[in-house]
């Protein structure tokens, strides 16, 4: 298991509202991601939503690929990451 | 026994008949586990007893002999049921037509109900079955249930191989757990026992529980005292009844017990009705295996002999003894002559059944008492130990066995034999992969027959000697000895060693690049199709992918790959099967099929026991496909498959390891560490004179920066890169079908080669690669660069499923909900369910309008 950050461009701008439709999305990302053992942590976004940084768990970058492809979203960079904030040399 | 409801067991109970219910829509395997006495046959027996007539049910047990029989589940089910399964044990058939005969059992369509109990003491050859049966149970509706102990297994315990090989959609977990105090006040509240002593001292073990109530006395400090109290209440007849039975693992039939005991009957009607044992059958069995223990241990060393030797001659006097309770009984009474008799029999046996394990323990028996053999005997006894040490990964003990056969031959003067052993020695040792040791065991044998007229031995020994100078790549001499060797083979009618020397030979001419490797291989192929050798038919395929792999015949190596897989699956020959799959990954990495090429490679490096050439070339592919694409893990993989490499020391996966890291490395721009990597393995390839091998280090040292000479024997594609004949490269790459090594050849081509590099790159995702391409384009100055894959016709910017493209992709076509439906086979509500999906994440109010936005957006169905 490892922690990935993913970078994705959009060039329309990525369109995921937050309402209820929005969940349904989602639900069904992380549904496809779980059958890989793949999770979803959370993203960061730049304002006109062109471009995402992704951050997930999971075995490989083979498995982050494959759920990508199911869930029809683009990759431009795998990155492997570790945690590292200001509490940490505390 | 009792079975007036189990406590606590309703759960597992459930679980049972829930998982039978689903077997019948596709057939399932239950693993019932707990600690010895937990009460799983109890369990099993009351599952049992809730199955109607309709459905055949079908028992069979593993028992605690030193050595089990193999088959012994099958065995007890042939005995009870008859039909094709006895016959095909009967007839010493042969493994393949007992575990057909074993499956078509389960085909049946009345829901049958196998259970098999005891799986901890399994034999490998009933390992081996219930791996088979688990791989096609799905397609029956048959419900095989195991039983074992899980404090039994070791962390290398072969059950665990097999239970992890078991599907896990097909597969459901019971586990046992011990009494709580409730239950136990409820079992003891009828004998007034204090229930939370009991408790204690039991820690809720049923079994435990039940000899302290029955036993009447105080509450025991172990379960061996606990039923050797209640064995105390036996009268002297039945003490003796028990005494006996004891001895026999898995029971003891009726008929003999009276044989040797007078009055036996009503022994045996007081054992069972103080619940000791019971029968089932005409075969008397302690209700426990704990108990059965407990009394032998209390027999003492002498009387363990006697009553042994006793049930040794009752047993001899049967029709069919099984040879594997013969065995037992004369080691146990310490009859050498018998010991060694029924052993080697035993063993003989065991080993035509695929129960290899099994026979190298009876040989390990009959050896200890073989002192007395004469010579020959005992020197053909060391060598089919041997043999079967060396099927069970028993290495030291098998070169122990040979070398003393040798030490036999060499006394006698049988300078034949000695040499036919060393010829076998020289095999195992490469199976452990010392092939120094076998170069001089396979050089001895030579000269030692050098005297001697040519006869069946020097084809044996040439046979070695071919596939050994085969697997170092001695290809010159492979030829030579080879061409020798398969005349010698078909003189002498030795259809192994002519099948193994026409792989062998194949092999060396194809990985020097010479197509008529292809004929012998083909010729190997259909002499092992004739003779129904699918072990050879395997590692012939292995080698006709391997080797084309090798050269860079991709295209041919998927071919014959795709067949042997295939086969290898069919037929449970899972050594053979994770090579192959390993060089398909490789294969498919190559002809730029990379997500295949990812899906092999992770199933290879998945499995727990893997051999070390399957993983180290698994490794490879992954590590490699990984840099190419710029993902993590790059070096994780290259460096434990150089780790891997660097322990076999051949160039076979020295050479494409240290290319791999050298594509790496310089991938990350690190051309000098790319240069010495390549160098690292240059000298052994040139030592070898293999043309692809030396070709490609040549080229990656070249890439670093090295002034590098290429000698003349390089192969084309490579040596050419590192002389500059680029356009050339390009053209051999892209008729081979390989994409990137076409890029790669281009982007050291001019302006419009580097642009059609890059081009290609974008296409396969190989960023790194595509980066420095455009580097240099840029740093030449060049102004229109392609700006890199379109993500937008890539994928759907509103976050829409596959399901949903394709379902837009129709609507945009005209279709209306309905008919939608009936092109993929869904409900139309369910359709109608996805459009307003669509429309929600598309922002429109409309189909319309989707289709509209759709078309702006450039989605494209994948």
């Amino acid at each position: 298991m490892a922690r990935y950050m993913v970078e994705r461009s959009f060039p329309e701008g990525l369109g995921l509202a937050p309402n209820e439709k929005g969940a349904e999305v989602v639900a069904a990302v992380n549904a496809t991601n779980m059958e890989k053992g793949v999770t979803w942590v959370h993203s960061y976004v730049t304002p006109d939503r062109k471009k995402t940084f992704c951050i997930y768990d999971g075995p490989t970058p083979e498995a982050i690929r494959d759920v990508a492809k199911k869930n029809c979203l683009p990759i431009d960079r795998i990155t492997e990451v570790r945690v590292l904030d200001p509490y940490f040399h505390r | 026994m009792s079975r007036q409801g189990l406590l606590e067991r309703e759960e597992p109970l459930r679980s049972l008949q829930a998982a039978r219910g689903r077997a019948e829509t596709g057939g399932c395997v239950a693993l019932v586990s707990g600690e010895a006495g937990i009460g799983k046959t109890s369990l099993v027996a009351a599952f049992t007893d809730t199955i109607g007539d309709r459905s055949f049910v079908a028992c069979g047990r593993c028992d605690a002999l030193f050595t089990p029989r193999v088959l012994g589940p099958a065995h007890d089910i042939a005995e009870r049921h008859g039909g094709a399964l006895k016959r095909a044990l009967d007839s010493n058939a042969g493994r393949p037509a007992v575990f057909a005969a074993f499956l078509d059992m389960l085909r049946a369509p009345n829901n049958p109900v196998i259970v098999f109990e005891d799986v901890h003491w399994a034999d490998e050859a009933t390992l081996d079955l219930i791996k088979y049966l688990g791989r096609r149970i799905g397609e029956t509706r048959a419900f095989l249930v195991l039983t074992y102990r899980d404090d039994e297994l070791s962390a290398r315990h072969p059950l665990r191989l097999v239970i992890g090989d078991l599907p896990r959609q097909h597969m459901v977990r019971v586990e046992l757990r011990p009494l709580s105090l409730g239950a136990v006040e409820q079992m003891a509240s009828a004998s007034g026992a204090h229930a939370q002593g009991v408790h204690e001292a039991t820690g809720g073990n049923p079994f435990f529980v039940t000899e302290i109530l029955a036993s009447g006395g105080g509450i025991s400090a172990s379960v061996r005292d606990a039923v050797l109290a209640r064995a105390a209440r036996l009268g002297p007849r039945a003490r003796e009844v028990a005494d006996l039975t004891s001895v026999s693992p898995g029971g003891l039939e009726i008929g003999i017990i009276q044989q040797c005991v007078a009055g036996a009957d009503d022994g045996i009607v007081e054992c069972e009705s103080l619940g000791v044992m019971g029968t089932a059958g005409r075969v008397l069995r302690f209700r426990h295996e704990i108990a059965r223990l407990a009394i032998l241990d209390a027999l003492g060393e002498q009387g363990k002999r006697l009553l042994n030797a006793r049930v040794l001659e009752a047993l001899r006097a049967k029709d069919h003894p099984e040879l594997a309770r013969l065995a037992h009984h004369a080691e146990a009474a310490d009859e050498r002559a018998a010991a060694l008799e029924y052993s080697t029999a035993a063993a003989e046996r065991a080993a035509i059944l695929g129960g290899h394990r099994e026979a190298a323990q009876h040989y390990t028996i009959a050896l200890r008492h073989a002192d007395d053999l004469p010579e020959t005997e005992k020197g053909e006894l060391l060598e089919a130990a041997a043999w079967e040490y060396q099927m069970t990964g028993r290495a030291e003990e098998g070169l122990k066995a040979r070398d003393a056969a040798i030490a036999i031959w060499h006394r006698r003067g049988d300078v034949e034999r000695e040499a036919a052993c060393l010829g076998r020695m020289s095999g195992l040792l490469i199976a452990v992969g010392r092939n120094p040791e076998a170069d001089m065991a396979m050089r001895t044998a030579r000269s030692m027959l050098e005297g001697i007229p040519v006869g069946p031995t020097h084809a044996l020994v040439y046979r070695y000697h071919t596939y050994l100078r085969m697997l170092e790549r001695d290809v010159a001499e492979a030829i030579a000895d080879g061409e020798k060797a398969l005349v010698l083979a078909r003189r002498h009618g030795d259809l192994e060693s002519e099948m193994n020397v026409l792989n062998s030979l194949g092999s060396s001419l194809l990985v020097a690049d010479d197509e008529r490797g292809y004929e012998h291989l083909e010729a190997s192929v259909a002499l092992a199709r004739a003779h129904g050798r699918d072990y050879h038919l395997a590692n012939a395929y292995g080698n006709l992918g391997s080797a084309s792999g090798e050269v860079h015949r991709y295209r041919r190596a998927l071919g014959y790959l795709d067949a042997g897989i295939e086969f290898c699956a069919q037929h449970d020959l899972d050594g053979s099967h994770q090579y192959q799959l390993a060089w398909r990954s490789l294969a498919h990495l190559h002809l730029g099929h990379w997500a295949q090429a990812a899906e092999d490679a992770a199933a290879v490096l998945a499995l727990p026991a893997a051999t070390a050439i399957s993983r180290i070339m698994a490794l490879i592919a992954m590590g490699r496909l990984r840099a190419r694409r710029g993902d993590p893990g790059a070096w994780q993989a290259l460096d434990e498959a150089l780790a891997l490499s660097a322990a076999t020391q051949t160039l076979q996966r020295l050479a494409p390891v240290r290319a791999a890291r050298a594509e790496a490395a310089w991938l990350e721009g690190e051309d000098s560490a790319a240069a010495r990597e390549a160098a690292a393995a240059d000298g052994l390839a040139r030592a070898k004179r293999h043309g692809w091998f030396v070709a490609e280090l040549a080229y990656w040292q070249w890439k670093g920066g090295k002034a590098v000479d290429v000698p003349e024997y390089a192969s084309k594609a490579f040596a050419w890169q590192a002389q500059g004949r680029w356009k050339d490269a390009a053209e051999d790459w892209r008729e081979r079908g390989c994409p990137y090594e076409t890029a790669q050849a281009l982007a050291e081509g001019d302006t419009n080669a580097k642009l059609e590099a890059v081009r290609i790159f974008d296409e396969l995702g190989a960023r790194p690669a595509a980066e420095r391409v455009r580097k240099s384009l840029r740093a030449a100055g060049v102004r229109r660069i392609p700006r890199g894959p379109r993500a937008s016709t890539k994928a759907q910017p509103a976050g829409l499923t596959r399901r949903e493209v394709q379902i837009l992709g129709l609507i945009a076509e005209g279709l209306t909900n309905a008919e939608v439906a009936t092109r993929i086979h869904i409900s139309p509500k369910t359709v109608e369910h996805h459009v307003s999906a669509i429309l929600a994440k598309l922002g429109v109010a409309s189909r319309r309008e989707a289709i509209r936005a759709a078309q702006n957006r450039e989605v494209s169905p994948m």
